[in-house]
């Protein structure tokens, strides 16, 4: 095809990001085409082209005003300046009045036909008889069926052209070339979710893909040729809303003045902390534990150290091994590490030394459970069986129902005391990623992952048992199940990771070259431990079936101490002073339970120190946490990696959960109750449509109508010399291009010039915010409203 | 736990939102209902229940066996919402809507008064297009309630005029009345009022060609639509059971047998090229539907209502626990099992033990009428359980040589049960289990089934592209309830 028009279909798809499959659910953001430009625009731009809302609504401005989330002085100020000179309240009454009104979809026929042919081809292994011509490509299956399609009125092959690009030259040559872009735009704009869908599929060219190639040509050809048959008008122009602009610009205002209250109170918070005198420890602690980044690890993490003499640090959850895993259950290689980094190792289970019996077995019983699915699914499919499977089985159905529906909690107990724990005789092992090479990997790169781990959260000194705690979640019925698994490891459980890490961590050769290439010494009787965060329950699991024996003790005392911390941290979490580990458990297994925890929700902050800078703090599970100490990075380089990696996977999560937010509807999943599974990927709501792309309503909102994640955008603290972050920023531009264009904020605690606490600007300007002993926001109050003030006029 | 900073940035716990009274209510009178329908349900089966309150009610055994079914699935249903409505704008109408449809269902099945029935008839359907549409300010949910609503009027419709010809003719309003004088009705009105009997019955259990409402009925919350599914289409059944003398004196049981069975086998393929969870559970209900009208059709009116009562077990499971369909899977091609001698020795000797089984325990097809059909089903359903246990290579001789008798005592012994028990509770009512003498209808018929077995089998629909389109279309929901609105 002609490369210009293939460039501007390859522009046209990124009005919208990639919508992910539920089974790895990575909060990404649907703007990320967007990016580089300054968020207000952008997000301006996407309302139009997608008709969706981009900031918060007003009922949301109007709970948060109500709990004094936005500070009265801030907003007064920013809307003074503005040239709005009534009270704040005036303006949210305003706001209040306008009205979203549902307008008839004129493309009805044309989206809805769409869609059909798309679930029907996309479907990755839900219905038996899969949509035929599939290893053809989208466009010619599509074309070989379509003629039977009576809603289309094709009559025969020869009214179809033969592949995507005759459509395209036929079609374009009634266009300006000009008029293409904005011609593609729209017809993708139409149904956001699939086309992310098409997108994600190219990317990643999937074990679908490969099979069943779909491009996002082949789906603007198909939907353009059936518009043109249908007489639909191909380009419609939008329609610019003057009279929006004003509305849209006191959003902005509010949306302002909430942030800058939330990082007024962060601001608050650790000035009073870096004030206060730290309490100097020498003594070795009894146990470090390393949690993800995770905003749920903040509340985990201030249980665990009120329990004992312990230290924690955060690291992303991937634990530094770029890897995918092969899941002994299914067979299936995830990817286990950020999607924006490549992986370079594959790892999978082995038998423990001795233990091959165990594996063995389990192997039989998993093959065995894999035919009761294929059985099941057989007998329900098949003539005559299915009749006869339903009355044979019928009533074992409504004994679980009545079990599933009234007594999940103890079911849950039940089941996990069951489950066949392949920890316990299984250990990773680590190979180069499509490599046949079973032998592991050169002491080099071993050496590698474990020292740059401890450099990026800067350690100091080596307990005698350190615990990799990795995160996932245990809920029934959830279609959104791995959105609340650990994102750093691309939706799924950090288990393995953890495990990994502490097994290299453990292996003599890597600690001798640590010691002696290195200088970094671990004490001979430290160990490492992997184990799990349950996020849904609180409960943390090590896996220390190869311990030896001398840390047993040690070990039991551990697991004493985690199993308070989960009584105590469940009952903060869900505010239930009693039997809250039972309320957990309820939660994680109960299959009419469409809130069974909260995920990420409510991230507002990302603060990268030591841990003293929020320790005793609560900071209520809304601030990503990762260690780093500045003193032991001369050259910050781990300060570059932390702010090249976690920061922009933060960026992302935190950019999902605003915009799944703020139109629930178009970005993110809408309201769990109606969800139907399509294609054993995704979900769309009710009869079908729109493959929906982010998340559910259930995952954001308290009530139908009540805000539990507050939408704002992430504000960045990171504590170190302001001069190396600058330099940071000047050799990176993407970085920069992310703060100059307001997706996220950033501040620095300058250790250097006794904590002084500043606030970036445009291209690399930094304003103070506060000071020891000074009431900085009296002194430099004009300035500061003045920056606000141009950013919003923009 | 104290902390010395509990400022605005962990801000106030979230006012989690109440239950609502409608919920707590809805749970304990449901919960209760099924507890003492359930014991009433005991008492009947040693001393037949009969209380008459002429002419309006007349409550029996079969009542109480309804309405301990009903009672269960609503209390399922309402116990679930609980949590899974939390926070949802429209619980509370939710489950008043849920109650009314309930005690519709149970209005219906303790009627004795046709103007009674055809009124529990309707509100049976008003509260259900009232569920499905329960979000009103969804476009396309109002748009597939007023649509699913225009069916259930038409269903009523039918009933009306099926019920009222021979009420008027013959000057009596009860089903009982009624049902005494039917021989004495002549045939052309027993024919008019059988064949809008049936009209009712095939639009409430969505029927080839009145199946369109249930595909595009999901916009009802997902409990809805296990109630749907459990408790609402199969009112067919309970409709066809209690005017089965009808169907008798005008000879019309074929036509219900046919209907049934074609709808059954389209159903069946339909639902193998469904890529939505929630319309592969509907192509599955409509296809389990048509087999519970096709054993009307046979006669068999009590193995139609066990036939209800477990799929709407299943269906309703099916449906609570249609969230847990998501998972990463590889692109496999159907796998091949070519079968070995021995293997097929098995397939028959168990297929064939089977139906003695059901035979015996059941008593149907023990002589050469229409219960052979029934039977054979089953032998067919236990051969291919047989065919893919004998195949599978990960479990042992031993085994398999313990799981198949076992599984297959359990399923036919429990199922056995359920039939003599309802068969017993039926006992009152006329003709509920008249076998017909074998006819060339069913034997033609039975060769279709087969036919349709084959094709399934062996996999030859796969090769005609048309036929897909086809079942594609006619499963499509109705079109202004899928992306005819957006807001702006």
């Amino acid at each position: 095809m002609n490369t210009s028009i293939q460039h501007t279909i390859d522009k046209a798809s990124k009005i919208i990001g990639d919508t992910w499959p539920l089974y790895t659910f990575v909060a990404s953001n649907p703007l990320s085409g967007y990016e580089n430009a300054p968020f207000k625009e952008a997000v301006l731009k996407a309302k139009e082209q997608l008709t969706a809302s981009v900031f918060p609504d007003a009922k949301l401005y109007r709970q948060a005003w109500n709990k004094g989330e936005i500070d009265k002085e801030i907003i007064s100020e920013l809307l003074k300046y503005e040239g709005f000179t009534d009270a704040p309240e005036m303006y949210l009454e305003h706001l209040e009045a306008q009205q979203p009104t549902a307008i008839v979809n004129e493309n009805n026929k044309l989206d809805r036909v769409m869609s059909k042919w798309l679930a029907a081809f996309m479907d990755e292994g839900l219905a038996e008889w899969s949509m035929p011509f599939k290893t053809e490509g989208f466009y010619n299956s599509w074309r070989h069926l379509v003629i039977y399609d009576d809603e289309c009125d094709f009559t025969s092959l020869k009214e179809i052209p033969k592949s995507p690009k005759d459509v395209f030259d036929n079609i374009l040559k009634d266009f300006k070339e000009e008029e293409y872009i904005a011609l593609f735009t729209y017809h993708l704009a139409a149904l956001p979710g699939w086309t992310g869908y098409i997108n994600h599929r190219q990317k990643t060219n999937s074990d679908w893909q490969q099979h069943y190639p779909i491009t996002i040509e082949e789906y603007l050809a198909a939907r353009l040729w059936t518009a043109k048959h249908l007489d639909i008008p191909l380009l419609k122009k939008v329609e610019q809303d003057t009279s929006q602009k004003e509305i849209a610009k006191l959003q902005y205002i509010w949306l302002k003045a909430w942030e800058a209250s939330w990082q007024k109170d962060l601001v608050h918070t650790v000035a009073k902390q870096t004030t206060k005198a730290t309490d100097e420890k020498s003594n070795k602690p009894d146990a470090q534990f390393v949690f993800c980044i995770d905003t749920r690890s903040e509340l985990i993490r201030r249980h665990v150290e009120s329990k004992g003499d312990y230290e924690t640090y955060g690291y992303a959850g991937f634990f530094g091994i770029t890897m995918d895993y092969e899941s002994l259950e299914d067979g299936i290689t995830r990817k286990a590490c950020p999607p924006i980094v490549a992986s370079g190792y594959t790892v999978s289970e082995k038998a423990q030394t001795g233990k091959d019996q165990s594996l063995a077995k389990y192997k039989s019983i998993n093959s065995i459970d894999k035919f009761k699915v294929y059985f099941l699914k057989r007998m329900k499919n098949m003539l005559p069986s299915a009749f006869g499977y339903v009355e044979g089985s019928g009533l074992y159905y409504g004994v679980s129902m009545i079990i599933r529906t009234l007594f999940p909690g103890k079911a849950y107990t039940l089941k996990s005391s069951k489950q066949i724990k392949t920890e316990s005789f299984c250990e990773p092992s680590i190979t180069k990623i499509d490599s046949q090479d079973t032998d592991g990997i050169p002491l080099a790169e071993r050496v590698g992952i474990v020292k740059s781990s401890f450099n990026l959260m800067g350690w100091k000194q080596f307990a005698k048992l350190v615990l990799f705690v990795g995160h996932g979640s245990h809920t029934a019925n959830n279609p959104f199940g791995s959105s609340l698994d650990c994102g750093a490891c691309a939706a799924t459980p950090g288990r393995n990771n953890a495990r990994m890490l502490a097994k290299l961590a453990n292996q003599p050769d890597v600690r001798e070259e640590l010691s002696s290439a290195y200088g970094i010494q671990i004490p001979e009787d430290t160990v490492f431990i992997g184990a799990e965060h349950n996020t849904t329950t609180d409960h943390i699991e090590l896996f220390d079936a190869e311990v030896p024996e001398s840390h047993l003790e040690a070990v039991a005392v551990v697991k004493r101490n985690l199993s308070l911390a989960q009584e105590t941290a469940t009952q903060d979490r869900l505010g239930n002073s009693q039997k809250s580990i039972a309320k957990a458990h309820q939660k994680a297994n109960n299959w009419a339970e469409t809130r069974p925890e909260w995920g990420l929700a409510k991230n507002a902050g990302f603060i990268v120190g030591q841990r003293d800078l929020t320790k005793n703090t609560n900071l209520g599970s809304r601030c990503f946490l990762h260690s780093y100490n500045w003193e032991l990075d001369k050259e910050g380089k781990a300060l570059e990696g932390i702010m090249q990696g976690p920061m922009v996977v933060t960026q992302w999560i935190n950019n999902h959960y605003y915009f799944s937010t703020v139109d629930n509807e178009t970005f993110g999943g809408g309201s769990k109750i109606t969800h139907n599974i399509t294609g054993k990927f995704g979900v769309v709501q009710g009869n079908g449509g729109d493959l929906k792309m982010g998340l559910p309503l259930q995952s954001l909102y308290d009530a139908d109508d009540l805000m539990y994640h507050q939408p704002l955008r992430l504000s960045v603290m990171i504590e170190a010399p302001v001069r190396r972050v600058s330099e940071i920023l000047t050799r990176n531009e993407n970085l920069r291009m992310l703060l100059d264009n307001e997706w996220i904020y950033l501040m620095v605690v300058d250790p250097t010039q006794q904590n002084v606490i500043l606030r970036y600007q445009k291209s690399i300007q930094w304003e103070t915010v506060w000071k020891k002993n000074k009431n900085v926001r009296k002194e430099n109050k004009t300035a500061g409203q003045q920056k606000l003030a141009e950013e919003i006029s923009m | 736990m104290a902390f010395d900073n509990t400022i605005k940035l962990n801000t106030v716990a979230p006012t989690t939102p109440k239950k609502p009274a409608m919920q707590t209510l809805a749970n304990i009178v449901l919960w209760s209902l099924f507890g003492i329908n359930l014991s009433l349900l005991i008492i009947g089966f040693n001393q037949p229940i009969d209380w008459n309150f002429d002419p309006f009610i007349s409550i029996t055994n079969f009542t109480i066996l309804i309405w301990t079914t009903v009672t269960f699935f609503s209390a399922i249903v309402s116990s679930y919402a609980t949590n899974y409505l939390t926070g949802f704008t429209y619980h509370s109408a939710f489950m008043i809507r849920c109650l009314g449809f309930t005690f519709s269902v149970m209005l219906l099945v303790m009627a004795n008064h046709i103007l009674l029935v055809i009124l529990s008839w309707l509100l049976m359907g008003v509260f259900m297009s009232q569920l499905i549409g329960v979000n009103k300010k969804w476009g396309e949910a109002r748009e597939a309630s007023k649509f699913t609503l225009r069916y259930f009027l038409t269903g009523t419709g039918f009933l009306s005029v099926g019920l009222l010809i021979p009420a008027f003719y013959t000057g009596v309003f009860t089903i009982t009345k009624l049902t005494a004088l039917i021989s004495e009705i002549p045939l052309f009105i027993t024919l008019i009022s059988a064949m809008c009997i049936i009209g009712a019955a095939v639009v409430q259990s969505a029927m080839y060609p009145f199946h369109r409402w249930l595909l595009s009925a999901m916009t009802a919350p997902t409990p809805a639509s296990a109630l749907m599914h459990a408790g609402f289409v199969n009112g067919a059944g309970i409709l066809l059971a209690l005017f089965a003398t009808f169907l008798f004196a005008s000879n019309t049981l074929h036509i219900l047998f046919i209907i049934g069975g074609l709808t059954a086998i389209i159903a069946q393929f339909t639902k193998l090229l469904q890529v939505n969870v929630k319309q592969k559970l509907a192509c599955s209900t409509i296809a389990q539907m048509g087999f519970m009208i096709m054993q009307c059709g046979l006669g068999f009116f009590n193995a139609a209502v066990v036939h209800l009562i477990l799929h709407g077990f299943y269906k309703a499971y099916l449906f609570l626990s249609s969230g847990e369909e998501v998972g990463q899977t590889k692109p496999q091609q159907p796998i091949h099992l070519r079968i070995q001698p021995l293997q097929a020795f098995a397939v028959l000797l168990f297929g064939v033990l089977g139906a003695v089984l059901f035979a015996l325990w059941t008593g149907k097809g023990t002589k050469l009428d229409s219960g052979i059909f029934l039977t054979l089903i089953v032998a067919i359903t236990v051969g291919q359980a047989t065919y893919n246990i004998v195949k599978e290579k990960s479990l042992s001789v031993v085994q398999k040589s313990i799981l198949m008798p076992v599984l297959f005592m359990a399923g036919i012994g429990i199922y056995a049960l359920m039939y003599l028990g309802v068969t017993q509770l039926m006992a009152d009512l006329p003709m509920i289990a008249q076998p017909l003498p074998l006819s060339w209808v069913q034997l033609v018929f039975g060769i279709v089934f087969l036919l349709g077995f084959f094709l399934m089998k062996l996999g030859i629909y796969q090769k005609f592209p048309w036929l897909y389109v086809k079942l594609l279309n006619i499963s499509q929901p109705y079109k202004r309830s899928v992306l005819m609105y957006k807001s702006k």
